[in-house]
């Protein structure tokens, strides 16, 4: 039983690392119907930010520059994702396999630049002296950093709903992933809400680089290329522009593929697969998605 | 017509010219190490038109094309040193396993279309890369890869001595890879690909199946790739696993991208420059010239990386259709301004 209570907390640890990587793709896709190579660099700036942060401008390991690392990589992210927004994505409007090329190039173009300045071998990011305790709850002993992800990604998820909901940047937002059409013939500026879901995403994936660098033990310039692909999985099982969706299509896969794994070592990977073939084949728009793309 | 009348005897006195290379008495024609690199663009330059196959000619954005690569190349290495067959056998197991493959992952991913296909094929990749790369049921040898064993494959392709044996494999297989995407494209069912990639509502109002088309296309491409990782196999000596990394795809999808999605040669021209301009920047920008510069510059201008992506952005943005698109917008201008000269008055 305690066993397997860590695995799933552990499960539930890994999706919400999934989640902070797959909100943004989400909006971003939903929103402005862009396929975000360049978020795995989103996340890599962000985990190279916070790690420069906490060796550089503040070499002291304690908790409070450990958030201000976590905190120093969400804003570099969303300031990064700001300026490709800027630079590359709004000059191609609406050339939607443009756009997608364009954030390949951007994404190999940012790794390569960390590689030339950082070096290609993994960078221990600091952490505090606590990120490998335990503690017990029932019988299991639960490493403290699987509650740290839930937490993050928690506050993330309330900070996007709070801004999506009840805000009007957030209604333009909502609005615009139903039907962009419609909101912009409505003479509403959708430029604004464009900048927002980029900084936004950029952010959750800056603040996910930093956490993913502790749970993975280092940065460095491609470590971001797997999760990336999960980010995508996640998306497509839950549904595009869902939040929703991509907070329980995360949940599902970090939770299976670390029961799957546990028992039958190797094949987790595979598992999440074969859950995305069987969404494709029976529910083509993901588990809250509203259209088919 | 924008086609250069002399466009085909062009191609082959290339053709000829580069199976001649080997005999020429030239020194660095000669020697093993330019023909294993010229053999490996030349490889590179097939795999980028069979991706062109799907991207350029079908509209089909996949970011899963190395897995029918590397499908090739373990397959056929696995039969060759485990079960003992005969290398053509063993190309043929390779050729046969990837169309079942392609069909399957085909025809889950093609329910979705556009963006949604792009990540879809990414994921069915990435779990080929997983499934190399963790080793399962011992099949794959993890990260170290599959060497071929030398005694079970024709003597001619063992050897540096043999090298160019290998090179005129390697172009045998750009031959077929451009005569079968020549033929495919020019075909009926090519009409109705580049249909679909047009204007896919129009292809379904006049009545024909487009993800039919779709897996055809999906499934020719597979193959070719298929082939062309048992040629890589022999040029390179065993199976990598990063054949199937994602990352071989998004470098196919660069050299189609500075090449030229919109014709075949541009296809080839952009694998065989991408796969020579890597090895060759990696060099030049480790001989030192780069090091007075501070670290803020010099540090990114080191990675070949850096230098392709920056490209591979600026054509993206500035000039598509690459290096062919270009060709052919002055060619066109050329064309246009011929035309308008007044007739001489005899």
């Amino acid at each position: 039983m305690d066993t397997f209570l860590l695995i799933g907390i552990t499960g539930i640890g890994l999706g919400a690392l999934y989640f902070l990587v797959a909100c943004g793709l989400s909006l971003i896709y939903g929103l402005m119907g862009v396929l975000n190579f360049a978020h795995g660099a989103f996340l890599s700036v962000g985990a190279f930010a916070g790690y420069w942060f906490a060796v550089k401008l503040f070499p002291v390991t304690s908790n409070l520059s450990f958030a201000l690392s976590i905190l120093v990589g969400g804003i570099a992210g969303g300031l990064f994702a700001l300026l490709v927004e800027q630079l590359v994505i709004k000059r191609l409007y609406n050339r939607h396999i443009d756009q997608a090329l364009v954030t390949v190039g951007v994404s190999l173009v940012a790794a390569a630049m960390l590689g030339g300045w950082f070096g290609h071998d993994p960078l221990l990011l600091p952490t505090p002296t606590w990120w490998y305790n335990a503690i017990q709850i029932g019988d299991a002993f639960i490493p403290v950093d699987r509650l740290l992800y839930i937490g993050v990604s928690l506050l993330m998820l309330i900070l996007f709903f709070v801004i999506l909901r009840f805000t009007r940047i957030g209604l333009v937002i909502r609005a615009g992933v139903e039907n962009r059409t419609m909101v912009q013939a409505l003479g509403i500026n959708v430029k604004l809400a464009f900048s927002t879901v980029f900084f936004l995403g950029g952010l959750a994936a800056g603040v996910g680089g930093v956490l993913i660098a502790g749970y993975s033990g280092g940065v460095s310039p491609y470590f971001s290329g797997t999760w990336l692909i999960y980010g995508f999985i996640v998306v497509v099982v839950g549904g595009m522009g869902s939040l929703g969706g991509s907070a329980l299509a995360a949940l599902l896969i970090g939770i299976s593929r670390q029961y799957v794994n546990y028992y039958a070592p190797g094949l987790g990977d595979f598992v999440v697969v074969i859950l995305l073939a069987l969404v494709l084949i029976f529910r083509p728009q993901g588990l809250l998605g509203k259209v088919a793309h | 017509m924008l086609r250069w009348k002399y466009s085909r005897q062009l191609l082959f006195s290339l053709l000829a010219f580069l199976v001649a290379i080997p005999l020429l008495p030239v020194d660095i024609f000669r020697s093993a190490g330019f023909q294993q690199t010229i053999a490996v663009a030349l490889l590179y330059g097939a795999l980028a038109l069979s991706y062109d196959l799907l991207f350029g000619y079908t509209g089909l954005l996949s970011f899963g094309h190395a897995l029918f690569f590397a499908s090739g190349a373990y397959v056929s290495v696995i039969l060759i040193n485990r079960a003992g067959w005969s290398l053509w056998m063993a190309t043929l197991g390779a050729l046969v396993f990837t169309i079942v493959l392609a069909l399957l992952v085909g025809s889950a991913a093609l329910r979705t279309t556009g963006i949604a296909f792009a990540m879809v094929t990414l994921a069915f990749g990435e779990a080929g890369h997983v499934i190399i790369n963790r080793n399962v049921g011992g099949w794959t040898n993890a990260e170290n890869g599959l060497p071929l064993n030398a005694d079970r494959i024709p003597s001619i392709f063992v050897g540096v001595a043999n090298t160019h044996y290998i090179f005129w494999l390697s172009i045998a297989i750009l031959v077929l890879t451009y005569a079968v995407v020549w033929w495919v494209t020019e075909s009926p069912a090519g009409r109705v690909f580049a249909a679909l990639r047009d204007n896919e509502t129009r292809v379904s109002v006049l009545g024909l199946n487009g993800s039919r088309f779709k897996l055809l296309s999906f499934t020719v491409a597979a193959a070719l790739a298929s082939i062309i990782g048992v040629g890589m196999l022999i040029a390179s000596g065993s199976a990598a696993p990063r054949y199937a990394e994602a990352n071989t795809t998004i470098a196919l999808l660069l050299m189609v991208i500075l090449g030229g999605a919109i014709s075949r040669w541009g296809a080839v021209l952009g694998g065989v420059i991408y796969s020579i301009a890597q090895t060759r920047l990696q060099d030049l920008t480790q001989s030192g010239f780069l090091d007075g510069l501070p670290k803020l510059i010099g540090g990114p201008l080191e990675e070949p990386v850096f230098i392709l992506g920056m490209i591979f952005i600026f054509i993206v943005m500035f000039s598509p259709g690459g290096i062919s698109g270009a060709y052919y917008r002055i060619r066109l201008r050329y064309l246009t301004n011929k035309s308008k000269t007044p007739p001489v008055k005899a």
